[in-house]
C-alpha cells in the first residue's frame, strides 16, 4: 500500500534557522492527521512543502507513491485552505468554488452539477451568488473548504483554519471538518497549535518542536504515553512532573520521596521524570490501600472550574495539581488548609528519560 | 479656542477661494454674451457653438484623446510590472529603483522637457507625435507606479498561492486572481496617468512637431494670439469639466477596496 503522502529526511533552511530538520512522516490514506505544536516549530513550512509551495533543501516528498519534490503546486493534485482563506474577493461563492475545476477545464455542466454537491456537503446551498464579504466567518471557512476539496485532490492541506474564529464556531467547525472528511474519503492535513482542535479531528498527531517532529501517534497515545518531556508538557492542560533518579527496579527516588513507576528496569542509576496527569491523582477518602504511591498534603488553593475541581496541594514542598470531578454538593469540597492524602497507582505515572 | 477654530476655518475657505474662484469667474463668462471680461451683460450659447464649429478645436482635441490613450496604456502596464516586481521580489538595487521612480514627480516639469528635447535632438531623433508620447510616459510612469504600488502593498500573496494550490500555473493565477483583485488601483493608475498627459503643457510644447496641437497648446496659441477671445473661455470650461470626470471616476474607483 503507497501512502497519501510520504516526507523522507525533508529539511528547509532560511538563512541559519533550520525550519525543518530531517522530517519523516507517512500519511496514510483517508487519515485526518494533524501537525501540532508551538509557533515556529515548522509545521507550516513542513505543510507548504508538501504544497509544493516551499522547496526543500534536502528530501523527498511523494503523493501517493509518486516522487513530486520537484513537481509544480498546480501539477500536485493537492487542495489548500490557508490561514487567511484567500477567498478571492473578486468572485462569488459560487465562482470561488468553480475555480479549481476551471483551471482543469471541465465543462460548465459539470462544473455546475459538482459545484451544488459540494455546496450540499459544505451545507451552502443557496449562498452561491453571495459575494465573500456578505459571509459569516463560518460560512467562509465552509466556501475555502468547498473551493479545495472540488478538485478532488489526493490529500487536503490546513494551515490552521479556524484560528481566526471565536470559540464557539471554532467548535462547531471542528465536527463539521471531522464529518465532512468522512464523507468525501480524503486524506487531511491539519496544521494547528491548538492541542484541542488536534485532539477532536485527528486519527493521528505529530507533535513538533524546533523543527523535528517529537512523536507521532493516535491522540491518546500522545497523551497517554508521550515520548518526552516536551510532549508532556505540551499535550494536556496541565502536568505533575517529578525529576528524581531511578534507583532500583520500579522504584524512583524524588524529593518527595520515593515512587514507584511501572517497568523501564533497564534506567537504573539514571535521571528521569515521572509525570502524572492532574486527572489521574486520587485524593482524600479516594486513597485506598491497595494505591501504589500515598502522600500526605496540604490543600494550597481551590480553584472552582465548572465541570470539574482544581485542587493545588503541596507534598513535601512539591506542588501537585489535581483535576476532580465534584460528584456531591460543595460541603465535599476540599478548601485551602484541609490536610488530605494523595496517591497515584504506579501504571498512571508516565516515566520520561531524555 | 472657538476664535482660533474661527481663523482656521475662514483661512481654509480663503484658500479654496483662491484655487477655485478663478475658475467659477472663467465658467460663468463663457456664457457672456459682451466681450467684456468683467461685466457680464446676458447668458449666452453662442461661445460653445463657435466653438463647436471650430475644426482645430476638434483637432487638438482628437490629438489631446489618443496621445493620452497611448500614453495611459504604456506606463501603466510599465508600472504594473515594475511595480510587481519590486513588491514581490527581493533583488539589490531593489530601494534604488524605488527611489528613481520618484524622481520624475519631484523635479521641475519644465527642467524635464528641455533636457528630452536637448537628449532627442542629440540623437537626432525627429519631433513627433511619438516624441510627445515619450515625453508624457517619462513622468507618467512615476504617477502610475506609486498608484500600483500602494495597491500591492495591500495584496496578499496567498491569494496567488491559493490559485495556484487550484490548478492555476503562475501566468494564469496573475491574469484570473491578481489582476483583477488588483483592478480598482490600476484603473485609478491609468486615470491618473490619462489626465497627467491630458493636462500637460509644457513637455508637450517643448517635445512636439510643428503644427501638432493638443488642447492645452491650443488654448496656449489662442491666448497668445488672439488676445483673449470669448470662446476660449467656453474651451476652458470644456478642458475642466472633463478634468472632472476623470477625477470623480477615479475618486469613485479608488473607494473601491476589497
Amino acid at each position: 500500500m503507497s501512502y497519501a503522502v510520504e516526507l523522507i529526511n525533508i529539511s528547509k533552511y532560511f538563512g541559519d534557522v533550520r525550519a525543518v530538520d530531517n522530517v519523516s512522516l507517512k500519511v496514510r490514506k483517508n487519515e485526518f492527521f494533524s501537525l501540532l505544536g508551538p509557533s515556529g516549530c515548522g509545521k507550516t513550512t513542513t505543510l507548504r512543502i508538501i504544497a509544493g509551495l516551499e522547496e526543500p533543501d534536502k528530501g523527498i516528498v511523494k503523493l501517493d507513491g509518486k516522487d513530486v519534490t520537484y513537481v509544480p503546486t498546480h501539477k500536485r493534485n493537492i487542495g489548500m485552505v490557508f490561514q487567511t482563506l484567500a477567498l478571492f474577493p473578486h468572485m462569488n461563492v459560487y465562482e470561488n468554488i468553480a475555480f479549481g475545476l476551471r483551471m482543469r477545464r471541465v465543462p460548465e455542466s459539470e462544473i455546475r452539477r459538482r459545484v451544488r454537491e459540494m455546496l450540499e456537503i459544505v451545507r451552502l446551498t443557496g449562498l452561491e451568488h453571495r459575494r465573500i464579504h456578505q459571509l459569516s466567518g463560518g460560512q467562509r471557512q465552509r466556501v475555502a473548504l468547498a473551493r479545495a476539496l472540488i478538485v478532488q485532490p489526493a490529500v487536503l492541506l490546513l494551515d490552521e483554519p479556524l484560528g481566526a474564529l471565536d470559540l464557539k464556531i471554532r467548535q462547531r467547525m471542528m465536527v463539521e471538518l471531522k464529518r465532512v472528511q468522512r464523507e468525501v474519503g480524503t486524506t487531511f492535513i491539519y496544521v494547528t497549535h491548538d492541542q484541542t482542535e488536534a485532539m477532536v479531528m485527528s486519527d493521528r498527531i505529530a507533535v513538533m518542536k524546533d523543527g523535528v517532529i517529537q512523536q507521532v501517534g493516535a491522540p491518546y497515545e500522545i497523551y497517554m504515553r508521550p515520548r518526552n518531556r516536551f510532549v508532556a508538557n505540551f499535550i494536556g492542560e496541565a502536568i505533575n512532573m517529578l525529576e528524581g533518579t531511578y534507583i532500583e527496579p520500579g522504584v524512583v527516588e524524588t524529593s518527595i520521596g520515593n515512587v514507584r513507576v511501572e517497568g523501564g528496569a533497564e534506567y537504573v542509576g539514571r535521571r528521569v521524570a515521572v509525570a502524572i496527569r492532574p486527572e489521574k491523582i486520587l485524593i482524600g477518602e479516594e486513597v485506598s490501600g491497595d494505591v501504589d504511591n500515598v502522600f500526605s498534603g496540604r490543600i494550597l488553593m481551590t480553584i472552582f472550574r465548572g465541570a470539574f475541581v482544581e485542587y493545588r496541594v503541596d507534598v513535601a514542598g512539591f506542588e501537585f495539581i489535581v483535576f476532580k470531578p465534584h460528584v456531591g454538593g460543595l460541603a465535599r469540597i476540599y478548601q485551602a488548609g484541609d490536610v488530605v492524602k494523595v496517591g497515584w497507582i504506579k501504571e498512571g505515572g508516565i516515566l520520561l528519560v531524555d | 479656542m472657538k476664535l482660533f477654530d474661527k481663523i482656521l476655518k475662514a483661512y481654509t475657505y480663503t484658500v479654496l477661494a483662491l484655487i477655485y474662484l478663478p475658475i467659477v469667474i472663467l465658467i460663468i463668462f463663457s456664457f457672456n454674451e459682451s466681450r467684456s471680461k468683467v461685466v457680464f451683460t446676458g447668458f449666452t450659447l453662442e461661445n460653445y457653438y463657435s466653438l463647436i464649429g471650430n475644426y482645430r478645436v476638434w483637432d487638438s482635441f482628437y490629438n489631446s484623446i489618443w496621445t493620452g490613450a497611448v500614453v495611459t496604456v504604456v506606463s501603466v502596464v510599465l508600472a504594473i510590472l515594475m511595480a510587481y516586481g519590486v513588491s514581490r521580489y527581493e533583488f539589490s538595487g531593489k530601494t534604488l529603483i524605488d527611489s528613481i521612480m520618484l524622481i520624475p514627480i519631484i523635479i521641475p516639469e519644465i527642467v524635464e522637457a528641455l533636457t528630452l528635447l536637448v537628449f532627442l535632438v542629440i540623437i537626432g531623433i525627429e519631433l513627433s507625435p511619438y516624441t510627445v508620447i515619450i515625453g508624457h510616459v517619462a513622468f507618467d510612469i512615476s504617477f502610475a507606479y506609486v498608484v500600483v504600488k500602494a495597491r500591492m502593498a495591500g495584496y496578499d500573496p496567498q491569494f496567488e498561492e491559493a490559485a495556484r494550490t487550484l490548478g492555476a500555473d503562475e501566468i494564469r493565477a496573475f491574469t484570473k486572481v491578481t489582476l483583477p483583485i488588483l483592478a480598482p488601483g490600476i484603473a485609478a493608475a491609468a486615470l491618473i496617468a490619462f489626465l497627467e498627459s491630458y493636462d500637460d503643457f509644457i513637455k508637450t510644447f517643448f517635445t512636439r512637431p510643428p503644427g501638432f496641437m493638443t488642447l492645452p497648446v491650443y488654448i496656449w496659441n489662442m491666448a497668445s494670439r488672439r488676445g483673449f477671445p470669448l470662446d476660449l473661455n467656453a474651451l476652458a470650461t470644456f478642458v475642466v469639466a472633463i478634468s472632472l470626470i476623470f477625477a470623480y471616476i477615479r475618486n469613485r474607483i479608488e473607494r473601491r477596496v476589497y
